[in-house]
C-alpha cells in the first residue's frame, strides 16, 4: 500500500487519537506545571442569613472591571508533583511514624497489588474453566459460556454495587461467614477493604481468561495431542508439552491486557469503600479532580500515573517492538 | 474425551456449577431484593423472603424517566460502535496492508494510548470543553468514547484483516479498482466476523463507562450507569431501591446481549485476536 | 416512542398540581445542579414541573453537587448550570470568589408575586446573594422504647452518651452497637469533628486570618472523644455514612446517634423502618458538661452564578416556583423551612432546641472547606490509632496551609504548622 493510500485510510482514526488522546496529555503536561488563584483581600462586610445580620471579616475575590475575579496565573514548575510526591521543604520533618502515608505512593502500592495479586488467579482459575468447559457435552457448552462472561460484561458500577450489597453489615456474605463461625466486618480493616476490591478484580476478569484461553483450546492441534498419546504421554504431560506452550501466546496476551486493565482500577475502589483505607492511581487523580477541584494538582498526578504505566509497559513495548518489526 | 473418570466428571461440573453460582450472585441476589421496599432489601437481619412489590421499577422507569437515560446510554453507544468501527475498519485494513515502519510505530504508539487511565484526560477534557463550549454535548461524549477506544479497535481490526489474504484485494487493484474500491468489493464482504466481535468491545466500552460519562454530562444527557450512581448515593432510601431496580434495568440488555452474540464472540477471538 | 409516550403522559400525572409556573413567560434550556437528598427531591419536582413547550429545566441531583457547583460557576466560560441549590459552605465559597450574581432587582420585582419573605434573603453588603428555604442541624436520635424500658436518661453530654450505651450494650440483648453516627471517611467524619471540636471550646482558624488553629489541645479533645464511642459502633464505621446510619436505626440496629434533621421524617416511614415512632429526637449532645450542644447550624438556600447562560429572570421565576408556600406545605416534614407557613413537627423538636440552647453557625469562612476536607481525609488514621491524635492534626493543618496558600487565602508561603511542633 503506498504512504498517502495509507494516509488517507488512517487519517479520521489518526486525527481523532491526536485530537482527544495525544493532544489532551499535551495540555495535562502543561496544566501540571501552572497554578491559578485568585487574588484575594480582607474586607469587612454586613452578612444577613436567616441566623441574624453580622459585621463579618470576609476574604472576598478582586473583581475586574468585566465583573469576574482576578486570577494570578503562572508558572510553579515542580511544586505540584512535589506535592503529590509528598516532598516537603527541608525545613519540614522527614516522613516517619508521626507522618501519614503519601497519599500517592500509597495508592501506586495499592494498584500495583491488585495487578499482581490478581493476575495469576485471572489465569488460573480462566484456564481451569476453559479446561472444564471443553470437556462438558455439546448441549451444555453454550449455555455455560453465556452464564459464565456475566461478571465481565456487567456494567462495572452495578457490578461494584451488587457486590457492595452482598458485602454490607448483615448482608448475604457476612451471614453465610457467620454461619460457619466467621465474622468479619469487610469495611472495618484496610486488609478487608483492600481484600475486597481484588475479589471484585478477579470474578470481574476470570471470565475475559476463560473465553479466551477457550478459544486458544480449540485449535490446539490434534495431531500433536494425537502423536503424544501414541508416546504414552500422560494427561499432565500433554497439558504440560503440548497444550500449555500452544496457549503461552494468549497467556502473555492477557496479562498484558489485564496489566492495562486492572492499573486502571477505578469504579470498585469508589464504590465500595468511597477511598477509605485505600485508594488506587486513577481514583486519585479523579478525587483531586472532582472533590479537590484542582485541576492543575489533579494533571501533576495524571502525569505521574501515566509515567507509571510506561515504566510498566516497556517489557511489553520491547517485546511487541521485537516481534512485529520481524513481522513487518 | 470419553475416558475420563467418574470423579474427574464430577469434579468438572461440581467445579462449574460453583463458579456459576458466584458470578450469577451479585446481580441475582440484586434482582431479588429489587422487588423488594427498602425495609425489607437492606433488612437486618437478612431475610430469604419478603412481600413482592414492583413499585421501584415503577418510579424509577416512570416517574424518574429512566428511559430517558436509556434513550441516552442507547444513543451514546450506536454513536460510538457505528464510529469507531467505520474509522476502525479503515485505519485496520491500512495497517494490515501498509508494510513501511510508520505502520509499526503508530501501532506501538496506540498500545501506549490502550494503556492510558482514563482520568488522566479528563482535567485536559473539562479545559478544552469548556474553552469551546461543548461540555455536556452528545457529540463531544460520542467522539472521546471513540477515541479512546481506537488504540483497541484497530489492533484487533488489523488481526482479522491479516488474516484475509492480500492476493484478494490485489487482484482487484490489477483489476483497475482504486484502494477503496479494492476494499470496498473484496473486504467488507468477508470482514463481518471480526467486525461483530470489535463491535461488541466497543459496545461494551460504551455502554458501561462510568468515568467519562458522568464526568462529561449534566442531567438531561446523562446515560444509565452515572444516573445509577447518582440514585445510589443520594441519601435517600426511595432512590436508593430506584438505583437497585436501575442495576437491574441496566443488566437485562447485557443478558440479552451475551445469549445472542456467545457465538459470535467465541469464533470472533478464535478466528481473529487470538491467532494475530 | 409508545413507552417515551406512556411515561410522559404519567409523568403528567404524578406531578405536583401546585407548581403551576403560568407567569414563566421565558423560553430555554435551564440546567440546575443541587444535592439530592429528600427535601431537594421535593423541590426538585416542583422546578422541573415548570417545564412546556420552549422551556426546558433538568435537575442534576448528585452527591458531587457541591464540586460540581464551584467548577461549573468557576469555569472561564459559560457555566454548566444556571442555578444551583447550595449550603451555606459553598455559598460562601462562591460568594467569596465573586462567582454570585446579584439577585437584588430579581427579589424586588418577584417579591410579591412569589411572596419572597425577608428571612429567606441572605444579603452580603446589601445585596441578596443567596435565597435560603430550609435550615438544618444535628440532633440525636434516640429509641425512646429502650430508653424507657432501662429507665435511662436522654444524654446531654457525649461523656454521657458513651456511659448510656456501655448500660444498652449490656443490658439490651437486640442492640449489640448502641450508637451510630456518620464517621466516613472524607466529609462525614469531617463534620463531627468540626462539631466537637468547636462544642469543645476549640477554633479552626485564628481569629481574622486563615491560619490553621485546630491542631490544639481542644483538636486532640475532640478526637478523644470519637475514639471513646468506637466501642460502641459497629466496626464498619469509618465506611458509614448518613445512609448506613439510617439503615441501623431503621432496622432497630442502633440505640443513639447524632444524625441530620432533615431525615428524622424517614424515621416513621413503614416502607423503610422497623422503628417506627420509636424514634425520638433530642438536642445534639455537648462535648463539656453545661456547654453548648455540639451540632452547627446550616441553610440551604438556591444561588445563580454571573457567567450563567439562560435568562435571569426565567431561571429566578423556576427558582421561586420550587420555594413556594405550597411547596413548603406539600413538604412539611421533609426539612425545616424558614417560610412561615411551615408548623413544626416533633421531627424539629431536637434542632429547635439546639438552636435555643445556642448551637454555633457552621463556619463561613471560605477557606473552611479546604480545612474540613483535609481533616476528613486524615482523621480515620488518628481514629484506628495509626497516628497519633496530635500527629494527624499537625498533618492537615500542614496540608489546609499548602492547599490555602495555592488557592490565595494565605499570603507569604507561611511556615507549615507541622514545624512548630
Amino acid at each position: 500500500m503506498k504512504t498517502k493510500t495509507f494516509f488517507q485510510f488512517i487519517g479520521p482514526s489518526l486525527a481523532l487519537m491526536l485530537v482527544l488522546m495525544a493532544a489532551p496529555l499535551v495540555l495535562t503536561g502543561y496544566l501540571s506545571v501552572r497554578n491559578c488563584s485568585l487574588q484575594m483581600e480582607l474586607v469587612k462586610a454586613q452578612e444577613s442569613t436567616p441566623f441574624g445580620t453580622n459585621e463579618i471579616l470576609s476574604h472576598q475575590a478582586k473583581l475586574g472591571s468585566d465583573g469576574k475575579a482576578l486570577e494570578n496565573c503562572g508558572f510553579v514548575g515542580l511544586d505540584y508533583y512535589r506535592k503529590v510526591l509528598g516532598i516537603t521543604d527541608s525545613s519540614a520533618p522527614k516522613a516517619s511514624a508521626t507522618q501519614p502515608k503519601n497519599e500517592f505512593y500509597a495508592a501506586l502500592q495499592f494498584t500495583l497489588i491488585y495487578v499482581f495479586v490478581t493476575l495469576p488467579f485471572v489465569l488460573g482459575i480462566g484456564f481451569l474453566l476453559a479446561l472444564g468447559v471443553n470437556n462438558v457435552t455439546q448441549k451444555l457448552k453454550g449455555m455455560f459460556i453465556s452464564a459464565s462472561l456475566l461478571p465481565f460484561i456487567i456494567t462495572p458500577v452495578v457490578a461494584a454495587l451488587s457486590i457492595k450489597w452482598l458485602f454490607r453489615d448483615n448482608g448475604l456474605v457476612p451471614y453465610l461467614l457467620s454461619q460457619v463461625g466467621i465474622q468479619v466486618f469487610w469495611m472495618a480493616e484496610a486488609w478487608s477493604a483492600r481484600l475486597l476490591i481484588i475479589i471484585y478484580g478477579i470474578w470481574h476478569v476470570v471470565p475475559f481468561a476463560f473465553i479466551v484461553l477457550y478459544a486458544g483450546l480449540q485449535s490446539v492441534p490434534q495431531d500433536s495431542l494425537e502423536a503424544a498419546t501414541i508416546d504414552g504421554a500422560s494427561r499432565w504431560q500433554k497439558m504440560r508439552f503440548v497444550t500449555l506452550p500452544h496457549l503461552m501466546p494468549l497467556i502473555v496476551f492477557l496479562s498484558l491486557i489485564h496489566l492495562m486493565d486492572a492499573y486502571r482500577v477505578f469504579e470498585p475502589v469508589m464504590v465500595l469503600t468511597q477511598g477509605a483505607f485505600t485508594a488506587s492511581v486513577q481514583y486519585l487523580t479523579y478525587f483531586i479532580l472532582l472533590q479537590e477541584n484542582n485541576p492543575f494538582k489533579a494533571s501533576a498526578a495524571a502525569v505521574l500515573t501515566l509515567i507509571g504505566i510506561l515504566i510498566l509497559l516497556i517489557p511489553l513495548l520491547v517485546k511487541t517492538y521485537r516481534e512485529q518489526r520481524g513481522g513487518m | 474425551m470419553k475416558q475420563h473418570s467418574k470423579a474427574l466428571q464430577w469434579a468438572i461440573y461440581g467445579g462449574l456449577t460453583l463458579w456459576l453460582v458466584i458470578a450469577s450472585l451479585p446481580i441475582v441476589w440484586t434482582a431479588i431484593i429489587s422487588f423488594r421496599q427498602y425495609v425489607d432489601a437492606f433488612s437486618s437481619p437478612l431475610k430469604w423472603t419478603a412481600p413482592f412489590t414492583f413499585e421501584n421499577y415503577r418510579t424509577l422507569w416512570i416517574d424518574k424517566a429512566f428511559y430517558l437515560n436509556f434513550l441516552n446510554t442507547a444513543l451514546v453507544t450506536l454513536g460510538t460502535v457505528t464510529i469507531s468501527l467505520t474509522v476502525g475498519c479503515l485505519a485496520g485494513y491500512a495497517l494490515s496492508r501498509y508494510r513501511g515502519a510508520l505502520g509499526f510505530w503508530l501501532l506501538l504508539v496506540a498500545l501506549v494510548f490502550r494503556a492510558i487511565p482514563h482520568s488522566s484526560l479528563l482535567p485536559s477534557f473539562f479545559t478544552m470543553f469548556d474553552a469551546l463550549g461543548i461540555r455536556n454535548t452528545y457529540f463531544a461524549l460520542i467522539f472521546v468514547l471513540v477515541a479512546i477506544n481506537q488504540p483497541f479497535t484497530i489492533w484487533m481490526l488489523r488481526s482479522f484483516f491479516i488474516n484475509i489474504p492480500s492476493e484478494l484485494d490485489e487482484a482487484a487493484l490489477v483489476d483497475g479498482c482504486t484502494r477503496f474500491q479494492a476494499f470496498r468489493k473484496v473486504i467488507i464482504p468477508v470482514m463481518w466476523p471480526g467486525v461483530v466481535t470489535t463491535g461488541l468491545f466497543s459496545f461494551l466500552l460504551a455502554y458501561n463507562d462510568f468515568l467519562l460519562s458522568s464526568a462529561l454530562t449534566n442531567a438531561e444527557k446523562m446515560t444509565m450507569p452515572a444516573a445509577i450512581a447518582n440514585a445510589i448515593s443520594a441519601e435517600s432510601e426511595a432512590l436508593l431501591m430506584q438505583g437497585v431496580a436501575g442495576a437491574v434495568s441496566i443488566t437485562i440488555p447485557l443478558i440479552i446481549l451475551i445469549v445472542f452474540f456467545q457465538k459470535q464472540i467465541v469464533g470472533g477471538l478464535t478466528q481473529g485476536a487470538v491467532k494475530g | 416512542m409508545a413507552s417515551a409516550a406512556l411515561g410522559l403522559a404519567f409523568g403528567l400525572l404524578v406531578a405536583p398540581a401546585h407548581a403551576k409556573c403560568t407567569d414563566i413567560k421565558g423560553n430555554g434550556d435551564i440546567n440546575i445542579v443541587g444535592n439530592a437528598f429528600p427535601v431537594l427531591q421535593h423541590i426538585s419536582v416542583a422546578m422541573e414541573a415548570c417545564k412546556r413547550r420552549g422551556l426546558s429545566v433538568a435537575v442534576k441531583m448528585t452527591p458531587e453537587a457541591r464540586q460540581e457547583t464551584e467548577r461549573a460557576f468557576g469555569s472561564g466560560g459559560v457555566s454548566a448550570f444556571d442555578a444551583a441549590v447550595v449550603s451555606m459552605g459553598s455559598y460562601s465559597v462562591l460568594r467569596s470568589k465573586g462567582q454570585l450574581q446579584s439577585m437584588t432587582d430579581l427579589v424586588a420585582k418577584y417579591r410579591a408575586r412569589y411572596n419572597i419573605e425577608e428571612r429567606m434573603l441572605v444579603k452580603f453588603n446589601g445585596e441578596v446573594m443567596a435565597i435560603a428555604f430550609m435550615q438544618n442541624a444535628q440532633s440525636l436520635y434516640y429509641r425512646k422504647d429502650i430508653f424507657d424500658k432501662h429507665g435511662l436518661s436522654v444524654p446531654t453530654t457525649y461523656a454521657e452518651m458513651v456511659a448510656t450505651a456501655a448500660i444498652i450494650k449490656a443490658r439490651e440483648p437486640s442492640i449489640e452497637f448502641p450508637i451510630a453516627q456518620t464517621f466516613a471517611k472524607g466529609f462525614d467524619v469531617g463534620t463531627e469533628f468540626a462539631n466537637l471540636l468547636v462544642g469543645n471550646g476549640g477554633r479552626f482558624f485564628k481569629v481574622g486570618t486563615a491560619e490553621a488553629a485546630f491542631n490544639d489541645a481542644n483538636g486532640v479533645q475532640a478526637i478523644a472523644v470519637m475514639r471513646s464511642m468506637l466501642p460502641f459502633m459497629t466496626p464498619n464505621v469509618l465506611a458509614s455514612n448518613s445512609d448506613d446510619v439510617m439503615n441501623q436505626f431503621q432496622q432497630g440496629k442502633a440505640a443513639m446517634g447524632v444524625l441530620w434533621a432533615s431525615r428524622a421524617a424517614r424515621m416513621d416511614d413503614p416502607t423503610a423502618s422497623k422503628v417506627v415512632g420509636k424514634i425520638a429526637f433530642a438536642p445534639a449532645p455537648a462535648v463539656v458538661a453545661g456547654g453548648k450542644s455540639a451540632t452547627h447550624l446550616w441553610w440551604d438556600g438556591v444561588v445563580m452564578p454571573k457567567n450563567m447562560a439562560s435568562d435571569r429572570d426565567t431561571v429566578f421565576q423556576v427558582l421561586m416556583e420550587a420555594l413556594s408556600e405550597d411547596v413548603t406545605r406539600s413538604g412539611n416534614d421533609t426539612a425545616i423551612w424558614i417560610r412561615s407557613a411551615y408548623r413544626p413537627t416533633r421531627f424539629a423538636t431536637g434542632v429547635l432546641e439546639s438552636i435555643a440552647a445556642g448551637a454555633p453557625i457552621w463556619p463561613t469562612e471560605p477557606f473552611f472547606g479546604l480545612a474540613h476536607s483535609e481533616v476528613g481525609k486524615i482523621l480515620p488514621e488518628a481514629l484506628v490509632g495509626r497516628l497519633t491524635p496530635k500527629a494527624a492534626l499537625d498533618a492537615a493543618a500542614a496540608a489546609y496551609t499548602r492547599s490555602a496558600t495555592e488557592q490565595g487565602f494565605i499570603k507569604a508561603p507561611a511556615a507549615t504548622a507541622a514545624s512548630h511542633p
